[in-house]
């Protein structure tokens, strides 16, 4: 009898389904792996069991009994943990107070002595080695995983789901952190882990099932299988790519050329590693990859939102390696970036006032500090006409920017960053969100972009859309480039293989 | 159709506040033991019996006007500036020290020039310690303005039991300041003073600076979303440097005129609380310069209506200031009402 079963599992959001009749098995003592791009249902799957959404049908089987969780709190009581990707600790507290925190036996006066010799206990026998009392903030993210895994453990689980718990790890850490799923696999817990690193999956996983775009495509024995398979099941549906017409001849030249840039510190996600990278005049560089391998940091160090820590950044011949955003911006380089929300506009302000974002403070817009409305005004209508911004109601370009829809704030979005004097489009999945229509005009107009002779950078997790566009392809994998394509050697199988870390050389460490 | 909907309903929404409000005030009224009529009636005659009456108003809303206008410069740039309290003593004192040791050859009114631009820097600077310290090393500027209040107060009740302290005298108040920067009364057997057109010209200035010119734009920007700010070239840190200081330098300059026009002197206790009660109205107003103003004039208003009534009723003006608590909490709940509807309809179907 397998220790977890979940039977044509179905789940829509809006209508569109992000489980399709799913199916997993995962039985004591194993390491189950989901594979999938971004998108692909993992997260949606793993929630429905962990009760935090509710699968519009199909049942879940716990040990054989129908079982179905409300709450995190009825799955963990069932024996059921799980270790968010972004980890759910009280930062300011230490990590025994962490792992007693809210559990069900716990008295009014609290017996830390006792509950910390439990946590040693369940430290020394899975090498989860943390000091009990230090606090969760003065750990690193690898302690503090495993104080997450320590978490579920001394809730007496029987299965852990692991969402993408290697990609905050550094290789060492990664290392150790198998020997723990080594021990935990011996001991007869079940394992749940969501990856993409093919080369872990291989390395740990007993079984993997692959999701694409929210169905099961399959359910492979990993001894009985390659990377070229996953990689394959994980991209190979039919692609609908037209592949772009082919740039302009000539143009050799560099437009962007990064040398040796590294980002040590990030704000937050994932630093770079040294890349190199060169964009050719009227050339449309694609970076693919799964999210969060550094795409967001790359876009920010190019675009100069975040200072690099060593390398350089020419743009035309140009050292702007110190030079700060609106420096970038007027010699060229523009930024359309993933999070139109929070980076890109002002959602408080009008369509007017978002328009002129980067060029307020120079003529026509304002002349001796002094804004003039009605230029402002009259370029606004006309860049809502040349671009189809719709704005419902009637006050036009005095518009709140938060009241336009997604495809509309976003086409505001490529008005504003597409001028005349653009030499770079450093583009953050442009079209995410859009709908096709939208998703057309942007496309379009980066490809006018490359037409004219100037560049793009088209940072995108969907791999269509790059092969869509590209004229090469560079693969961002664990803040590394891993590998550049020309589009015409360019093979979902080959970029999948890259995005999952395999280069030809082998896995990177 | 949908601007017209909206006016209704804030009509209707201003009608429910007033009606709530004069319920709550007949009860409390009731509760003394007066006649809520007989109150109300006095209530209206202590605001309109006569012209100095009248322009009490303008008197006790002066100082509000402008420290007011401060506390909505700073939260319209996100910088929440609870300290316009020790703005404003840092501006009187400054304003008294310049007054009492400018040479008396210059001109009377460049000497009030003067002593009311001392002021607006002392104040900007002692709002930039917070600035600052935001900026550089993520400090919560709420407690930092908070707590440079007690400094300021407790500063200036130091100063004039000490170097401020009239030597003529054995009261803790600085020396009369000469008759020259004395700021006069406009409107003969009021307190009308001219120090009120100073402030409603600030009113005006603000108002330009914010929907006129870049800076402005800047400062909302700044304010509505910093990270967007941030990524499209603005820098952050210069427009929360800059708020504040202006911020700051707006209450310090309530400090001066009331030292140049009512106290005629520096002493403790002088600015009546305005400092705090800048933060409400900025809050009522939504931070909207005009607005400042008119809140500003009501919050006088009621406060010399209440006065009256206390005077000649023996009803207790703390009525007033428990009604306004009300208002005030009814006015932001309603927004708060208002935001979160739209808000909970498009949490739908994310996720996905």
């Amino acid at each position: 009898m397998p220790l977890l079963e979940m039977r044509n599992i179905c789940k829509a959001f809006s209508g569109v389904y992000a489980n399709e009749n799913i199916n997993l098995k995962v039985n004591k003592g194993e390491i189950h792996a989901l594979l999938g791009e971004n998108g692909a249902g993992k997260t949606t799957l793993v929630n429905i069991l962990f009760g935090l959404y509710t699968a519009d049908s199909g049942e879940i089987l716990w040990k054989g009994e129908p079982a179905a969780f409300h709450s995190p709190k009825e799955a963990i009581a069932a024996g059921i943990g799980m270790v968010q990707q972004h980890f759910s600790l009280v930062r300011s507290m230490t990590v025994v107070d962490n792992v007693i925190l809210n559990l069900q036996d716990n008295q009014f006066f609290l017996d830390r002595p006792d509950a910390e010799r439990k946590l040693a206990d369940l430290a020394n026998l899975y090498k989860l080695t943390v000091n009990p009392r230090a606090r969760v903030c003065d750990l690193s993210v690898g302690e503090q995983q495993r104080v997450e895994i320590l978490k579920a453990l001394y809730r007496n689980v029987e299965l852990l789901i692991l969402d993408e718990p290697t990609g905050v790890l550094t290789p060492q850490e990664t290392e150790q952190f198998f020997h723990v799923l080594r021990s935990l696999k011996r001991e007869g817990y079940g394992i749940i882990i969501i990856t993409h690193r093919m080369s872990e999956i291989m390395a740990i996983s007993d079984r993997v099932t692959i999701l694409q775009g929210g169905r099961q495509v399959a359910e492979l024995e990993t001894s009985k299988t390659t990377p070229e398979e996953l990689s394959r099941h994980m991209i190979g549906r039919e692609l609908h790519v037209i592949a772009p017409t082919p740039r302009p001849a000539g143009g050799e030249e560099n437009m962007l050329s990064l040398k040796g840039v590294r980002l040590d510190r990030p704000r937050r996600g994932h630093p770079l590693h040294p890349i190199d990278l060169c964009v050719r005049k009227g050339e449309i560089v694609g970076i693919a990859g799964v999210e969060g391998n550094g795409q967001k940091e790359l876009a920010e160090v190019i675009t100069g939102i975040q200072k690099l820590s060593g390398g350089t950044v020419t743009l035309d011949g140009q050292d702007l390696t110190r030079a700060s955003v609106r420096q970038r911006y007027k010699e060229g380089i523009v930024y359309i970036s993933d999070d139109r929300h929070n980076d890109s506009l002002v959602l408080g302000m009008t369509i007017t006032e978002n328009l002129v974002l980067r060029e307020y403070f120079r003529p026509p817009y304002s002349r001796r500090s002094l804004m003039n409305r009605g230029i402002m005004e009259q370029s606004a209508r006309e860049k809502m006409e040349g671009y189809q911004v719709r704005a419902s109601g009637s006050s036009g370009a005095a518009t709140d920017v938060k009241l336009l829809s997604g495809g509309n704030q976003q086409k505001l979005i490529v008005a504003r960053e597409l001028t005349d004097h653009a030499k770079l489009v450093v583009a953050s999945q442009p079209t995410r969100g859009l709908d096709i229509g939208a998703t057309e005009f942007v496309r379009e107009q980066l490809l006018a972009q490359r037409n004219k002779g100037n560049s793009v950078l088209l940072i995108s997790a969907d791999l269509e859309e790059i092969l869509a566009v590209s004229d090469r392809i560079a693969v961002l994998f664990a803040g590394r480039i891993v590998g550049i394509l020309e589009r015409s050697q360019a093979t979902a199988e080959k970029i999948g293989l890259l995005m999952g870390g395999i280069t030809e050389g082998g896995a990177p460490s | 159709m949908i601007s017209k909907n909206r006016r209704k309903q804030a009509m209707q929404e201003a009608a429910a506040i007033l009606l709530l409000t004069v319920a709550a005030g007949t009860l409390l009224i009731l509760l003394c033991g007066a006649n809520p009529l007989t109150a109300f009636g006095l209530f209206f005659q202590g605001i309109f019996r006569n012209t100095s009456s009248f322009a009490e108003i303008f008197v006790k809303g002066c100082p509000l006007i402008l420290t007011g206008l401060g506390c909505a410069v700073a939260f319209r740039t996100g910088f929440f500036n609870i300290g316009a309290e020790g703005q404003f003593y840092m501006g009187a004192m400054a304003s008294t020290i310049a007054a009492l040791y400018l040479p008396p050859s210059l001109p009377g009114a460049l000497r009030i020039f003067l002593c009311l631009a001392a002021g607006f820097l002392a104040g900007g600077l002692w709002a930039l310690i917070a600035a600052v310290l935001k900026a550089k090393c993520n400090i919560s500027e709420i407690i930092v303005t908070i707590m440079l209040n007690y400094i300021a107060i407790n500063f200036l009740g130091y100063a004039v039991r000490s170097f401020l302290m009239d030597p003529a005298g054995n009261v803790p108040q600085s020396p009369k300041i000469d008759e020259a920067m004395q700021l006069k009364s406009l409107i003969t057997s009021t307190r009308f003073h001219s120090g009120i057109i100073i402030a409603i010209l600030f009113v005006l200035a603000v108002w330009f600076l914010m929907e006129k010119t870049t800076a402005g734009y800047e400062l909302k920007a700044v304010g509505l979303n910093p990270r967007a700010a941030a990524c499209s070239g603005i820098s952050v840190m210069k427009n929360i440097i800059l708020s504040a200081f202006l911020s700051g330098g707006l209450a310090a300059v309530a400090g001066g005129i009331e030292v140049l026009a009512i106290q005629k002197k520096l002493l403790e206790g002088i600015s009546a609380d305005c400092g705090y009660t800048a933060v409400l109205v900025a809050l009522v107003a939504f931070n909207k310069p005009s607005a400042v103003l008119a809140a500003a004039l009501l919050y006088a208003a009621v406060q010399v209506g209440a006065g009256s009534m206390q005077r000649q009723l023996g009803v207790p003006a703390a009525i007033v200031n428990i009604l306004i608590g009300v208002v005030v909490v009814l006015i932001l709940g309603k927004d708060l009402l208002r935001r979160q509807r739209p808000a909970a309809k498009s949490g739908h179907g994310e996720g996905a």
